[in-house]
């Protein structure tokens, strides 16, 4: 097995539940802490990609969410493999923050295999996203999924899609 | 109330009462934090539970409600904080005075030995204090890990480390790294172009050397030395020389950099310095000092013990040689020497002797019993002292006669001649040496009473008879019996020759009267040359005539035992003439 190590960004809007989807995720984790001082906070989770012959080793970085993506959450994502977008489904307009920032981030460090959770699935009284424009987004996107950090549902399934997007990239890369 | 109020009242008067209530309710302040005091704690703990940027959101407040409280009142928050201060106060402190009483010893310590004299001759040279000096040599520090980590996305190319040393994802510890780096260089360096190098953390110290394509970090244990950067430095380089382009492209696929690891294992060498294992090993000043004046003390007392030996053994011969003085007893206590023995009032004192062999007379403990010694200087020295001698006169001692030589009047002469008989050991007297108006003459007077006591014993000895069983061979005891009985013949002949007698003795054979005449004689003459051997061998021999005899006339042809002996006849003679 091929050992492949990649890092993953999620970026996301403030609030929309970035840190407990990749509590739901990561098995190796440091403090929440630094979220609040550093601005970032790191996990690995290793995913046997058997079909591919690959172990791969996913180093997440959580980027605080704010108000503003300034110079230094923008720095944080320099050199990623891979973005995980974040955005809250029963509040629309986090969906457009989430755009304008992966439209910025293909200005400023180009292309990379992105997926789109949106998450809080799970109240669904209050899901603002219908199933076109769920639709629109997958095609924004390498895919899109309608999360629920609380339930679990389909966070793996996002990461793991992500991850097999990396390998495939890196693979036709060589 | 007109009609529509009363159909309202009818319809709808319980719910607005209701209404009212909740209205009332709404709007009275007192009413409403009433309401969320019941649910707060509650509502905090659930959105807690459920949702981590509750925390986020309580930072930036609670931290401002802190700062200031602080500011308003320290006093407060000081003695709240006061348990948790002094401990950990006292505790730093200990920390120092730990390093710093380890510094003062090794500057102690390095500071007369060798090494210590040369590093403070370099310290000169280098014009910095000695005790800095001491302290960059004594430094103690080991690479514990060594992570290469691509500066474009802060994935780890390579990480290695000492077995010892406790890692955790080290993925993650890279990708933190990188983190803190940009949030570093993002927060407190306006233009960006700063950089983290060193971090302390407790005991580690955490170094980073930056490279064109990637970042060497290092977790150092101790305090490393500046020149160790240089080193890392080049560890670096190597690998941007050997794996630049694979660390500029590198997207995780540790395929694309083998052997890293091979090259970062250098920087785990990097460790505490040779000259500080090689003082681990060496002994202590101090023991050293110790072991010196352990060895001085010991050739000190050794060679002191040897010397009283040597002063012991001579103080002994010089008491042995002496005329006049008999040890029974000499021994060492410590530095004194304790004699015990006899010694004659005229021979030489202990102290005398003690000091001829150079032995302080204040160390020697004589415990001596007076006694009177036959030696030939005493009997000449006591004779000096009892014949009131003039100086002209010297007296000496030869055997058992007093020589006197010198000159002398008449009268003391006289006296001499009557006196000298009352010493001890003295039979006779040789005046050839005195000169006087006399002839010169050797007077030897036997002593009536000595040769009264050797003729009584020649009378106990005479005559003794010593049996034999048949040819030759002595009956039961009675060999041991000659050797005893020529023994005494021994000495009564020595004496008989002091008193100028001799003593004559005469062994006769004797046989039963069985067998011819002709054989007895033959065994009769065998048997006194046996007994005469015995009596030879006891250096009796000298002037003995054996006078073997035939039967004795008279003896009946039989068998008898208490025929068949030696008989030793004695007698003293007068000598042929006296002078």
């Amino acid at each position: 097995m091929t050992r492949l190590t990649s890092k993953v960004c999620v970026v996301g809007d403030f609030a929309v539940g970035k840190t407990s989807v990749v509590e739901r995720f990561v098995s190796n984790h440091f403090s929440a802490k630094y979220l609040s001082t550093v601005g970032v906070k790191i996990d690995t989770k290793e995913i046997e990609q058997s079909a591919l012959g690959v172990t791969h080793k996913l180093v997440v970085w959580d980027v605080a969410g704010s108000d503003r993506f300034g110079d230094k959450e923008f720095a944080y994502l320099r050199g990623a493999s891979g973005y995980i977008f974040v955005a809250d489904g029963t509040r629309a307009l986090t969906i457009e923050s989430v755009k304008t920032i992966q439209s910025q981030i293909g200005d400023k460090y180009g292309d990379a295999p992105s997926v789109l959770l949106l998450n809080k699935r799970d109240l669904t009284a209050e899901w603002e996203v219908n199933d076109e424009r769920f639709e629109s987004l997958q095609a924004s996107f390498n895919g899109a999924f309608k999360t629920s950090a609380k339930t679990g549902d389909e966070v793996e399934d996002a990461f793991k899609r992500l991850a097999q997007l990396i390998v495939e990239n890196e693979l036709r890369g060589k | 109330m007109n009609d529509l109020d009363q159909l309202k009242q009818l319809l709808f008067g319980a719910e607005k009462q209701a209404l009212d209530q909740i209205a009332d309710r709404v709007e009275r302040r007192e009413v409403r934090t009433a309401d969320v005091s019941e649910v707060l704690s509650e509502a905090i703990a659930r959105s807690y539970r459920e949702d981590e940027e509750f925390v986020e959101s309580l930072t930036q407040p609670v931290g401002d409600c802190l700062r200031r409280a602080f500011r308003d009142d320290p006093q407060t928050y000081g003695d709240a904080l006061y348990p948790v201060m002094g401990p950990a106060i006292r505790k730093s402190i200990m920390h120092a005075l730990r390093n710093f009483s380890q510094q003062i010893n090794e500057a102690v310590e390095h500071s007369v030995s060798p090494q210590g004299l040369k590093w403070r001759w370099q310290a000169s040279r280098a014009g910095i204090p000695f005790g800095e000096y001491v302290l960059q040599k004594t430094m103690r520090y080991r690479v514990e890990q060594a992570y290469l980590i691509s500066r474009e996305n802060g994935l780890l190319v390579g990480h290695v480390h000492h077995e010892a040393s406790r890692i955790k994802d080290s993925d993650a510890v890279s990708a933190m790294f990188t983190a803190i780096q940009d949030f570093v260089k993002e927060s407190f360096s306006p233009d960006r172009t700063g950089r983290l190098e060193s971090a302390d953390m407790g005991d580690f110290t955490l170094w980073a050397v930056h490279g064109p394509h990637a970042l060497l970090v290092c977790v150092i244990r101790g305090m490393p030395p500046k020149r160790l950067r240089t080193d890392l430095t080049a560890v670096l380089e190597r690998i941007h020389f050997r794996y630049g382009e694979a660390i500029r492209e590198y997207k995780g696929d540790t395929a694309t950099v083998p052997e890293v690891e091979v090259e970062l294992e250098r920087c785990l060498r990097f460790e505490a310095r040779a000259e500080k294992a090689k003082s681990g090993r060496m002994l202590p000043v101090w023991m050293i000092v110790l072991l010196l004046l352990l060895l001085a003390a010991a050739a000190f007392f050794g060679f002191r013990s040897w010397t009283h030996a040597q002063q012991l053994a001579s103080l002994e011969d010089a008491l042995r040689a002496a005329p006049g003085i008999h040890v029974t007893d000499i021994e060492r206590n410590g530095s004194e020497f304790a004699v015990r023995g006899l010694r004659d009032p005229v021979a030489i004192s202990i102290n005398d002797i003690a000091a001829s062999v150079d032995v302080p007379v204040e160390r020697v403990a004589a415990e001596m019993q007076p006694f009177q010694s036959l030696e030939p200087e005493i009997i000449a020295a006591r004779a000096g002292q009892l014949l009131n001698k003039p100086d002209s006169v010297q007296l000496s001692v030869v055997g058992t006669t007093l020589v006197v030589s010198g000159t002398a009047p008449a009268a003391w002469k006289a006296q001499l001649l009557d006196d000298f008989r009352m010493l001890a050991g003295v039979d006779t007297i040789d005046l050839a040496g005195l000169a006087d108006e006399t002839e010169p003459a050797l007077v030897t007077v036997p002593k009536p009473d000595t040769a009264q006591l050797l003729r009584d014993r020649l009378e106990d000895l005479n005559e003794r008879r010593f049996l034999f069983d048949e040819d030759v061979r002595f009956a039961a005891d009675h060999a041991e019996a000659l050797e005893r009985h020529a023994i005494a013949l021994r000495q009564l002949q020595v004496d008989a020759d002091e008193a100028n007698l001799s003593l004559v003795v005469t062994l006769t054979g004797h046989t039963d009267g069985l067998g011819s005449p002709a054989a007895n004689t033959i065994l009769a003459e065998r048997r006194a040359a046996t007994a005469l051997e015995v009596l030879t061998r006891a250096d009796v021999a000298a002037g003995v005539a054996a006078q073997p005899a035939a039967v004795t006339a008279g003896s009946e042809s039989r068998a008898d035992p208490q025929r068949r002996y030696v008989q030793i006849d004695l007698q003293l003679q007068e000598p042929p003439e006296v002078l």
